[in-house]
């Protein structure tokens, strides 16, 4: 009686054991594939992160003022010399650079990977319905669930971190390149394929210039998207300004976890004024 | 020039089934109901000579635009042919593949299109180098290319402004300039002017043909204003229902409508620019006139109920006109009208116009003399006589006064429709 009345007692589905050994068998068994996901992220983001350490605090925040004074204007070229001037003095500079580094890296392979699968699904409508769902997974999945997978694929650490956010940030910049192409003045298409362009022309001569506005608004989600992820990933130690909030929560120092999400709050605003501006300026 | 042969289109999933019903003759309305498939173009044929401007006139839906662009293939035919004289032979367009197709549209057909068609990220300058551009140019060639086309549609200066900095006459002009700049013989014109205010679009019409007389491409033009098709037009071919009704220079169209479809047009159309002094004219000598008397071998003729006015011919040419016995001044009609409008029309003038004056030029010329106007060709000899009767009936009925077509009026008549 039992049996039917609670059937879930009875039977079960062992989905869990299921993906656990298929995550296992992968990272057993596909080792050197997942290595050489790995090899060319590491080497951007260590190329980076170089670079950002490398200059001297001083003139990185007067380089971020001045980018944001030429892409926005004076006001938030002011705003940004404050917000990252506070972050410094909280001592939160280094921890800034690993963070900043780690979204440029994310958003760069995410760039290198969306706009291109951007432009097949403006193309192709069949590859645009299949790619859909998977872009609407990719953006419903809390971004924890993640971590579990990647840890045990990559391993743990800034890399693995800044792949779990590659991840996590691509579907805004391939979303928003398709709806930019597919949006693009059908006249001036037509125009393009009348004086006799090729594909390849009227992609690079019309449709991407036109759709530019489109696919950076696209790129400024992935920025802020790579930020919030960027941030999560600490758990799997990323580093960056993840880490004060997480240390702050587990030690209950609530000074340090504030001014660890400050210095998150005040870069993502920058980051953030400074791509939109991009994008209008065109 | 342009071949088209029997240029079918139809729209819907798997269009071939229309083509059996189309030649049973079954009307769009029938197929459209067994099959679901919406005819676009039936069974059109027409040639365009080098030179010319052809003008096809439709309302919406008439399958006028389908029609253009199936000549340069953005729209697929169904069936039937496009052929294109050139220099190295006959080409096929219907049979062209991709790279071939991009290549004609590159170097022999370029277009204009109503809503302008610009690249609002480019220049001007760009705008107009485009076709140079995506050929292969370099750099100088098409930029040279491309200032010289805007200076011949009047915009030198205007290079380096974006297309939405220019109003919308401007913007056209550019759009003119980039289909000239690609040196294609062939221009086709998707109703360029019809998004433009009334007077930027007669202005631009008299842009267009100065430029034609200068550069003598070969022109399609699509439009759904009749008077634009009967002012610019060589030849008018009238569509409806994805169909040719008639075909004809605007005179003939104004004076001949063969289907009442065509005839309803005309009803509102401006006959005084198409219609030419030929035309109208009542012949003299004939029925309308009764010989007055014979003097030093000049004959006198009078028109029957008017004894005033009295017109003497040797041998079918003009001597002298006299009203009331007396002589009067003869002056041609175009130097009359280079004179400044004088405050009282005389009544001692007779104009002489050529057969090839459009009503508007007889009408200016009545407000310097009141006297009937002659029509004479280059030999002089006189082919008739137009006085008010004939210009209220030319422009009333748009047609020749019954009697006097009745005895020939020349070229209108003749069915060169096909």
């Amino acid at each position: 009686m039992t049996t039917i009345l609670n059937v879930f007692e009875t039977y079960s589905l062992p989905l869990d054991r299921w993906v656990q050994t298929g995550v296992d068998w992968l990272s057993t068994n596909a080792r050197g594939f997942f290595q050489a996901i790995k090899w060319p992220v590491e080497q951007v983001l260590d190329g980076i992160e170089i670079v950002l350490q490398s200059v001297p605090p001083t003139v990185m925040l007067v380089l971020i003022a001045v980018l944001a004074w030429r892409t926005v204007g004076w006001k938030m070229g002011l705003f940004a010399l404050v917000a990252m001037g506070l972050v410094g003095f909280t001592g939160m500079w280094g921890l800034t650079m690993t963070t900043l580094a780690m979204v440029l890296a994310a958003v760069v392979f995410c760039v290198a990977v969306g706009v291109p699968l951007g432009i097949v699904a403006a193309r192709s409508d069949a590859f645009a319905a299949g790619i859909r769902p998977v872009l609407d997974v990719m953006q419903t999945t809390p971004a924890f669930v993640y971590l579990v997978p990647v840890v045990m694929l990559f391993g743990i650490g800034t890399v693995a971190g800044v792949l779990a956010t590659i991840v996590f940030a691509l579907p805004p910049i391939i979303r928003l390149t398709n709806l930019g192409i597919r949006q693009v003045q059908p006249e001036a298409v037509e125009a393009a394929v009348a004086f006799g362009s090729s594909p390849r022309q009227i992609l690079f001569k019309v449709q991407i210039p036109l759709a530019l506005p489109t696919i950076m608004a696209g790129l400024n989600q992935t920025i802020m998207l790579s930020l919030s992820m960027v941030v999560i990933a600490a758990l799997i130690g990323a580093g960056g300004l993840g880490t004060p909030v997480f240390r702050g929560l587990n030690s209950l120092n609530v000074g340090l976890a504030f001014v660890g999400g400050l210095g998150i709050v005040l870069l993502a605003i920058v980051l953030d004024r400074i791509t939109q501006g991009l994008g209008e300026n065109r | 020039m342009i071949r088209v042969e029997h240029l079918v289109k139809v729209f819907g999933d798997e269009p071939w089934r229309a083509l059996p019903l189309l030649e049973q003759g079954r009307s769009k309305a029938e197929i459209r109901e067994e099959t679901g498939l919406t005819v676009g173009v039936n069974d059109v044929s027409f040639e365009l000579e080098a030179g010319e401007v052809f003008v096809i006139m439709g309302l919406s839906g008439s399958g006028k635009s389908t029609l253009m662009r199936c000549v340069n293939r953005l729209i697929e035919p169904l069936s039937g042919k496009v052929l294109l004289t050139t220099d190295d032979g006959e080409i096929d367009v219907t049979a062209l593949s991709a790279p071939e197709l991009r290549a004609l549209r590159r170097e022999r057909m370029s277009m204009v299109f109503q809503r302008f068609g610009l690249f609002p990220h480019r220049t001007v300058l760009d705008n107009v180098a485009y076709g140079q551009e995506v050929r292969g140019s370099p750099r100088e060639e098409r930029y040279r290319v491309a200032r010289e086309m805007l200076s011949v549609v009047g915009l030198e200066g205007w290079g380096d402004s974006k297309p939405n900095e220019l109003s919308g006459g401007m913007q056209q002009r550019v759009g003119l300039a980039r289909a000239l700049a690609t040196q294609a013989n062939v221009l086709l014109m998707d109703e360029p002017f019809s998004a433009l205010d009334p007077l930027i679009k007669v202005n631009m019409q008299n842009e267009l043909l100065r430029i034609q007389a200068e550069l003598h491409r070969t022109i399609l033009f699509i439009t759904h204003d009749l008077d634009e098709a009967l002012r610019i037009g060589t030849r008018v071919a009238i569509m409806d229902d994805g169909e040719i009704v008639q075909v004809g220079t605007p005179e003939e169209i104004i004076v001949e409508p063969r289907t009442e479809y065509v005839a309803d047009f005309v009803e509102h159309a401006d006959p005084t620019g198409v219609m030419t002094a030929r035309t109208v004219a009542v012949p003299v000598p004939g029925q309308r006139f009764e010989e007055s008397g014979q003097q030093d071998g000049t004959t006198f003729f009078q028109r029957v109920g008017y004894p005033e006015v009295s017109y003497g011919m040797h041998d079918g040419r003009f001597v002298e006109m006299r009203v009331d016995g007396v002589p009067v001044e003869a002056m041609r009609l175009e130097d009359a009208l280079q004179e400044e409008t004088p405050e009282i029309r005389r009544r001692d003038a007779v104009l002489l116009c050529g057969p090839g004056a459009t009503l508007k030029q007889v009408l200016k010329g009545r407000t310097y003399s009141r006297l009937p106007q002659l029509v004479v060709d280059e030999d002089d000899l006189v082919l008739g006589v137009i006085s008010e009767n004939e210009l209220v009936h030319g422009i009333l009925y748009k047609r020749a006064n019954e009697e006097a077509s009745a005895a020939g009026t020349g070229d209108a008549a003749a069915p060169a429709w096909r």
